[in-house]
């Protein structure tokens, strides 16, 4: 997905996704990406240009916290990890979202059948 | 404070940032690497998805920032370099500015401290004044006598406590110079009603108000000075006039009552009063209570007042003219009087505070055109309009600020200088300071003043297109703020004109009172008072001290009379008895009354007051002859006009000797001498021979030949030689007191001149600035009507009458403002009427000699215009 298409997005799909990617495991800005591109079959690709501010503003909200680490590769990397309350949002997101995506499909669906 | 926290880690997150981006960026070269691409192609293939890395750790350290704040401080930074490059600008505005605050500030914190600040005592708005209503004349306010305050204080059940007080002089001797001490005769609760305990030993109690009992709670500063902080002073006596008191305790450091301005030494019971005590026609008591809890100060008074009706059922002779009450908070009682020429003062300097500001706004204007392309510069790259008027207003605020703290300091400076003019005419007044109330007064007057001149600019800034002086060649005189500005100075005149005029009334209103006849003579004389304590003194003995002391003191060399009364002129002390004339005869409660004195015979005559009818007191007027009085004419006028009133008798009402009241024969008439130096009219008063009364007079005149307190110490070894015990006190000249009793006017008169003269000042240069302006604008104009042939005189002509123009609209409005505002210092005034027209002419021409003076430079500069280098000069 490109910069402007994101653009388009509804507003707090990139940090969802962050907070879900996070989730899983503690990760690195550069780790965010290539988990997102992956495992949305290359279909998204966050742009580091809104990746940055977007974890600076998850910070300062305390939704998740960041630590100076090593990876495994040797490298100095500030890994991401989700906090309570960014877990709490995370769910309180998801579930808000998925009653719009129930609501786009609904309306929808008549055209369809 | 998380905000705090967050601008220190501000460098740390900053660091953090850098670093991350720097580390994606390398894994990501790396990556590239890694699947074959050569370093540098890597890197600038990792940089271009990337985007642009500026930006974004812009955007993610935006995220931490504060924004408007510190949008606020970098043009703050950028208001401050501006004032840097034009100080004069920047001089001229925070100088005009900090007079205007700083007065502001000043009257502000007079205000504070005399008005606006609570009673120094725990819960001090459920304290109450209590007061009979008198219906003699005009209802007013009157004193309780005791029966009356022990009805009040059985009857009352609205009050938690209620306590009588009244001053009193006390000489305390015993150890050292005997010294006169201020005191205060009160009930035994009045610590109970002040909610404040004593720091040592305890306040009175109730069986301490019987006749003869003798305490005395010593205030912190007598204890601390006279008596060294004796902590074990609680349980011994001192000598007080003469008589042994009881210190049953020492008050808290600070605490005051029931002065709030002098100090007072030390407290006693009503014991003191026990012979006026049942004496229900003698009212001299004050008293002050504190509410029950619930109870409103309107519910006290619909109670009270029905305590007072149903007292004259049983007591119709001396209550029947005080059937209800006053009940109003105390503070009320002590500062009200002053509470309108304090709102009219600061009324007064907040027109000044909109002068300056007008001023400001001006030359803000002027250089809103001189600054047009910068404005231009910063809109073309990207500043909204919001985001200019937002410069625009902090720039005003940073002057207005830095205003603000010159004119803090200015204020500090303006009260030391006004404070002492004020001396004790107003209470609390000394204590005027600038506290945080007045700090913070302060500060938001700057911020309003700040956002208030920015107006006139701002609505410039919305009316041009800001674009247009950056195109080529753009003249920069396609100056559309003269309207704006002409209106100002239409504004400045007007309101300047209501200070003057208001300042006028209140000058010609003090020379007035200045030169008013004081019905005698006040130069070179003394006057001094001493206290003869009863317990030694009875009455014989008195009179018999009285005439050798002023036997004594007419023998010193300097001195021409000498005379004892009581009270003086001049000190606003009055006594006030009613009387019954015997002609027409009428109830107790409809009797006229009117001040009384106690004279000696020679007190006519030493303090200068002609006797205008019948005799004067003669030594022969003693307690064996019949009584005999002496009244002024506005006595005569007033009960007894266009009648012959002398060889008339009237019965004074109290009881003055042991048989009840007496006739007394009008012997004579004498001129009318000021009592009360502010009293708008002259009052009638009598004069009782004091050899006919069996009390008399603490007070003592002196009419010197030389200066005369020069005779000070030679009267005071007279006295101290006939009773080596008896302090003297307020050693006085008669000019003096006079100069004492007029304070309050002249402190008033003093500011409010001193503040339309500033105000004059300010709009002269107002006026004087867009004079200048229009010419400096129109150089070329003027050049070219002078290069044609308009003669200089023409040219003079037409700047002048732009100005008169706008002299003659300002005084229109301010006229109309003048008009209406007059009323507020209409009581105020002595023998000056509010819109007295000679007055306002006076005023009126006072503005427009300034302002003529101040348009006339800018003109003449005009009028000697060069033509051709008028021309050259584009």
């Amino acid at each position: 997905m490109t910069a402007h298409k994101q653009k388009d997005l509804f507003p707090g799909a990139l940090e969802m996704m962050i907070l879900q990617s996070l989730k899983q495991q503690r990760l690195h800005g550069y780790a965010l990406v290539q988990h997102i591109k992956r495992t949305s079959n290359d279909l998204l690709r966050v742009e580091e240009g809104s990746l940055y501010p977007a974890l600076q503003r998850m910070l300062k909200a305390g939704w998740v916290k960041a630590q100076w680490s090593v990876s495994a590769s040797g490298r100095r990397v500030r890994l991401y990890e989700l906090t309570a309350a960014g877990a709490r949002h995370l769910d309180r997101e998801v579930s808000s979202f998925e009653r719009m995506l129930e609501g786009i499909r609904l309306v929808l669906s008549p055209v369809k059948s | 404070m998380n905000w705090i926290k967050q601008l220190l880690s501000r460098r740390q997150l900053d660091r953090d940032l850098r670093e991350e981006i720097q580390e994606h960026l390398d894994e990501s070269i790396e990556e590239l690497v890694a699947g074959g691409m050569s370093r540098d192609d890597a890197t600038r293939a990792a940089r271009r998805a990337f985007g642009n890395i500026t930006r974004t750790r812009d955007r993610s350290r935006d995220v931490w920032r504060w924004r408007a704040v510190e949008d606020f401080f970098v043009d703050v930074h950028f208001a401050l370099r501006q004032l840097r490059k034009s100080p004069t600008f920047a001089l001229a505005s925070v100088l005009t500015l900090a007079l205007g605050i700083g007065a502001n500030t000043a009257i502000f914190s007079v205000v504070n401290a005399v008005i606006l600040r609570p009673l120094p005592y725990p819960d001090p708005d459920r304290l109450v004044s209590v007061q009979s209503r008198d219906t003699r004349g005009t209802p007013h306010p009157a004193a309780l006598s005791y029966p009356t305050f022990f009805d009040f204080r059985r009857d009352n059940d609205v009050f938690e406590h209620i306590a009588s007080f009244r001053d009193t002089q006390l000489s305390l001797t015993g150890s050292g110079r005997p010294v006169r001490l201020r005191g205060a005769i009160v009930s035994w609760d009045l610590f109970a009603v002040l909610k404040t305990a004593p720091a040592l030993g305890r306040g009175f109690l109730p069986h301490e108000e019987e006749a003869g009992a003798r305490v005395v709670v010593l205030s912190h500063g007598l204890w601390s000075t006279r008596y060294g902080g004796d902590p074990d002073i609680v349980g011994r006596a001192i000598t007080l006039n003469r008589e042994a008191y009881t210190v049953v305790g020492v008050a808290p450091a600070g605490f005051n009552f029931p002065a709030l301005s002098d100090t007072v030494d030390l407290w006693t019971t009503l014991a003191l009063d026990a012979t006026s005590a049942t004496q229900r026609g003698s009212r001299m008591l004050n008293a002050i209570a504190r509410l029950r809890p619930g109870v409103t100060v309107e519910q006290a008074q619909t109670h009270m007042d029905a305590v007072a009706a149903a007292l004259v059922e049983r007591y119709p002779d001396q209550n029947k003219s005080i059937a209800s009450t006053y009940v109003r908070p105390m503070l009320d009682r002590l500062v009200g009087d002053t509470r309108e020429p304090f709102l009219v003062l600061l009324g007064a300097v907040g027109l000044i505070l909109l002068i300056a500001c007008a001023n400001i706004a001006s030359l803000l204007l002027a250089r809103m055109t001189e600054r047009a392309r910068e404005f231009a510069l910063r809109a073309a790259i990207g500043a909204g309009q919001g985001r200019l008027v937002r410069q625009l207003v902090t720039e005003s605020l940073t002057l207005s600020l830095i205003a603000c703290t010159a004119g803090v300091l200015t204020a500090i400076g303006l009260l030391r200088w006004a404070l002492p003019l004020a001396g004790d005419s107003v209470p609390r007044i000394l204590q005027s300071n600038v506290d945080g109330r007045v700090l913070i007064f302060s500060i938001a007057l700057a911020v309003l003043t700040g956002i208030l001149v920015s107006v006139a600019p701002a609505l410039r800034l919305a009316r041009v297109d800001v674009v247009d002086p950056l195109k080529a060649g753009a003249r920069t005189s396609t100056d559309t703020s003269g309207g704006l500005r002409s209106t100002l100075v239409v504004a400045q005149i007007a309101l300047c004109l209501v200070l003057l005029c208001g300042a006028t009334l209140l000058v010609a209103s003090f020379l007035n009172l200045v030169g008013r006849d004081l019905g005698f003579q006040p130069e070179r004389l003394l006057t001094f008072s001493l206290n003869l304590p009863g317990a030694e003194y009875p009455a014989a003995r008195q009179h018999d001290f009285y005439d050798r002391l002023l036997e004594r003191l007419q023998s010193l060399p300097d001195v021409t009379a000498a005379a004892v009364a009581r009270p003086l002129p001049l000190t606003g002390s009055q006594m006030t008895i009613s009387f019954n004339i015997e002609q027409r005869p009428t109830p107790p409660w409809e009797r006229p009354s009117s001040n009384m004195a106690i004279v000696s015979p020679g007190y006519f005559k030493a303090i200068g007051t002609p006797l205008l009818e019948g005799r004067a007191l003669t030594e022969q007027d003693d307690a064996a002859r019949p009584p005999v009085l002496v009244v002024n004419r506005a006595f005569a006028d007033k009960f007894f006009p266009g009648d012959e009133i002398v060889g008339k008798r009237i019965e004074p009402g109290a009881s003055l000797n042991e048989g009840g009241t007496t006739m007394r024969e009008i012997v004579g008439i004498v001129d009318s001498v000021r009592q009360s130096p502010l009293s708008s009219e002259e009052e009638p008063i009598y004069y009782f021979a004091y050899r006919q009364l069996p009390w008399c007079c603490p007070s003592v005149v002196v009419r010197t030949s030389a200066s005369p307190l020069a005779i000070e110490s030679s009267l005071r070894a007279v006295v101290e030689s006939m009773d080596a015990q008896l302090p003297i006190y307020d050693v006085r000249t008669a000019e003096d007191l006079l100069s004492t009793g007029i304070a309050g006017p002249r402190f008033l008169t003093t500011l409010f001149a001193s503040f339309a003269a500033l105000a004059l000042l300010l709009t002269a240069v107002g006026l004087y600035g867009v004079i200048a302006y229009s010419v400096a604008r129109r150089t070329r104009e003027m050049g070219v009507r002078i290069a044609l042939g308009a003669s200089r005189a023409t040219v003079l002509a037409m700047v002048l009458k732009k100005a008169m123009f706008l002299v003659v609209m300002g005084i229109g409005v301010g006229l109309v403002g003048t008009l209406a505002g007059a009323q507020l210092v209409a009581k105020m005034l002595y023998g000056v009427a509010p819109h007295e027209p000679r007055l306002l002419v006076l005023a009126c021409s006072v503005v427009t000699i300034t302002a003529a003076v101040a348009a006339y430079l800018p003109a003449r500069r005009a009028a000697t215009i060069d033509p051709m280098q008028a021309l050259r000069s584009e």
